[in-house]
């Protein structure tokens, strides 16, 4: 027992420290401003829009996405130095991810509000129909004469108008049917279960079938809490792991493994907003007012 | 159990570190397709010039000097061809980069230039190239930073043990990276002069 007790003393360990690994590998350079969280379609560092005035673009955007699947976001800053508003607007989409996977059909309008500069970045899908040119003429013609009258909300309400208006024109594949929360709880479920029968079934052979499934568990659980970082989602993957590792061997194992296949990133999320894994390559256009 | 227990852990280590081959190939293969869309980009540019020279002979055809080295840069440019293959040879390289450079500055003069032609700035022709102008030289970056990205990846790769072993059996070789074009340029502060009138020809 004393011996089972410290090889999973181990094996937490060394878990432990390959996400810690993980997680500096993804430290970058210090001296650049941090990209701002994606907390929504609208994310305004400058308080230059009301909260009534954010929300109207959300809606705006939010319906867009629904009709037509593309992912556009509206980004105010104070300022981007020490890098041009081109590097930072990439980097922003880097991280971001907007647009779906594959189609990269995201857009994003960044505005550094005290450097006066602008950028819409575009992703690889939409350079076609939002071209260099085509968001050069909304920056010169739409946002640039409002935001010289201090006209924040006109001139992004008329420039991302002007934006979805041109990507309307573009045959983009149909928008996949909306991911219900509860659709998205369901496929965790089922991967973590997954996950259950294929540590069970090792646990099992090192440690006998209870103390397995409650190694199984243990281990589900901290990995769970780990990434997660909600206590609640941790029990509910411990307990299932228990569960799954305790009649897995009984119910002949394997049949559980087609359940898999659902989408292990929704973890954790609150049915919030965020990227659907698009990928920008430096197009669209700047502006300065 | 304890054997199984070793095996277990032995085979995990195995499949995790390996000999580096996969790697190897795989960050091979990522240089070559960073460096397909660098050359991607390039051509974009160079696409661009034709149309961009025409528009701007409409308005400002005296401007000779600049035009005839926008065109003879942009002839270079096509001469020099760089396959993902020949990547590997540093001449070549610096090769492509010395053309592709002095199509860049060739292309700024002509920008300058066409500051003084208030019709040329007007025109809506010139205005969409422009832009198009711009957005593929921020492309061209965005490309070459990420071929740059790539190379140091399989470098590093090669470089570092036990790879370096694998890569001496298969024959993968250390790439030569893009180089500051103008480390110069960078490095030396620029001269503000409020007396003189503005030089258009620089």
């Amino acid at each position: 027992m004393r011996q089972n007790k410290t090889r999973l003393v181990n094996l937490v360990a060394a878990l432990l420290i390959l996400v810690w690994a993980s997680l500096s590998g993804a430290q970058t350079s210090q001296t650049l401003l941090p990209v701002p969280a994606l907390s929504g379609r609208v994310v305004d560092l400058t308080a230059s829009l009301t909260a009534q005035q954010q929300a109207e673009i959300e809606q705006k955007l939010r319906e867009f996405e629904e009709s037509k699947g593309s992912q556009i976001a509206v980004l105010i800053v104070p300022a981007t130095a020490p890098e041009s508003i081109e590097q930072f607007a990439l980097r922003v989409a880097e991280q971001w991810k907007l647009g779906r996977k594959k189609i990269d059909d995201g857009a994003i309008l960044v505005i550094a509000k005290n450097e006066r500069a602008l950028r819409i970045e575009v992703g690889y899908g939409l350079e076609g129909v939002l071209n260099d040119a085509t968001a050069k003429r909304i920056i010169e013609e739409r946002i640039v004469p409002r935001f010289k009258q201090d006209d924040f909300q006109g001139g992004i309400s008329s420039g991302i108008d002007a934006m979805l208006g041109v990507i309307n024109g573009e045959p983009l594949p149909a928008p996949a049917a909306r991911d219900v929360e509860g659709d998205s709880t369901w496929s965790s479920l089922a991967f973590l279960a997954f996950i259950g029968v294929l540590i069970g079934g090792i646990m099992r052979g090192l440690f006998g079938r209870a103390r397995g499934a409650l190694a199984t568990g243990t281990l589900l659980g901290v990995v769970v809490w780990l990434i997660v970082g909600l206590i609640s989602s941790a029990l509910v993957a411990a307990m299932v792991g228990f569960v799954v590792a305790l009649l897995g061997g009984r119910m002949g194992g394997g049949h559980l493994g087609g359940m898999g296949s659902g989408r292990s990133d929704t973890w954790g999320g609150h049915g919030g907003f965020r990227g659907g894994g698009g990928d920008f390559g430096g197009g669209g256009a700047s502006g300065k007012w | 159990m304890r054997t199984f227990l070793r095996l277990v852990l032995f085979s995990l280590v195995v499949s995790l570190s390996g000999c580096g081959y996969n790697t190897l190939q795989s960050s091979d293969e990522q240089s070559k397709a960073s460096w397909s869309e660098v050359v991607n980009q390039y051509q974009r540019r160079a696409d661009l010039v034709p149309n961009l020279v025409n528009t701007v002979k409409g308005y400002a055809a005296h401007e000779q000097r600049v035009l005839t080295q926008v065109t003879q840069a942009r002839a270079q440019v096509g001469a020099v061809n760089l396959t993902p293959e020949a990547l590997n040879d540093p001449a070549a390289l610096a090769k492509f980069q010395a053309a592709q450079s002095q199509l860049s500055s060739a292309l700024s003069r002509l920008l300058v230039v066409s500051e003084n032609y208030p019709q040329l700035k007007a025109d809506a022709g010139f205005r969409d190239l422009q832009a198009q102008l711009e957005g593929t030289e921020n492309r061209i970056t965005v490309a070459r930073n990420r071929y740059i990205k790539a190379v140091q990846d399989y470098n590093v790769t090669v470089r570092s043990f036990p790879t370096n072993l694998t890569a001496m059996a298969f024959g993968f070789q250390v790439k030569p990276n893009f180089t500051v074009d103008n480390e110069k340029a960078v490095s030396t502060a620029p001269a503000v002069d409020f007396d003189k009138a503005p030089d258009a020809a620089k």
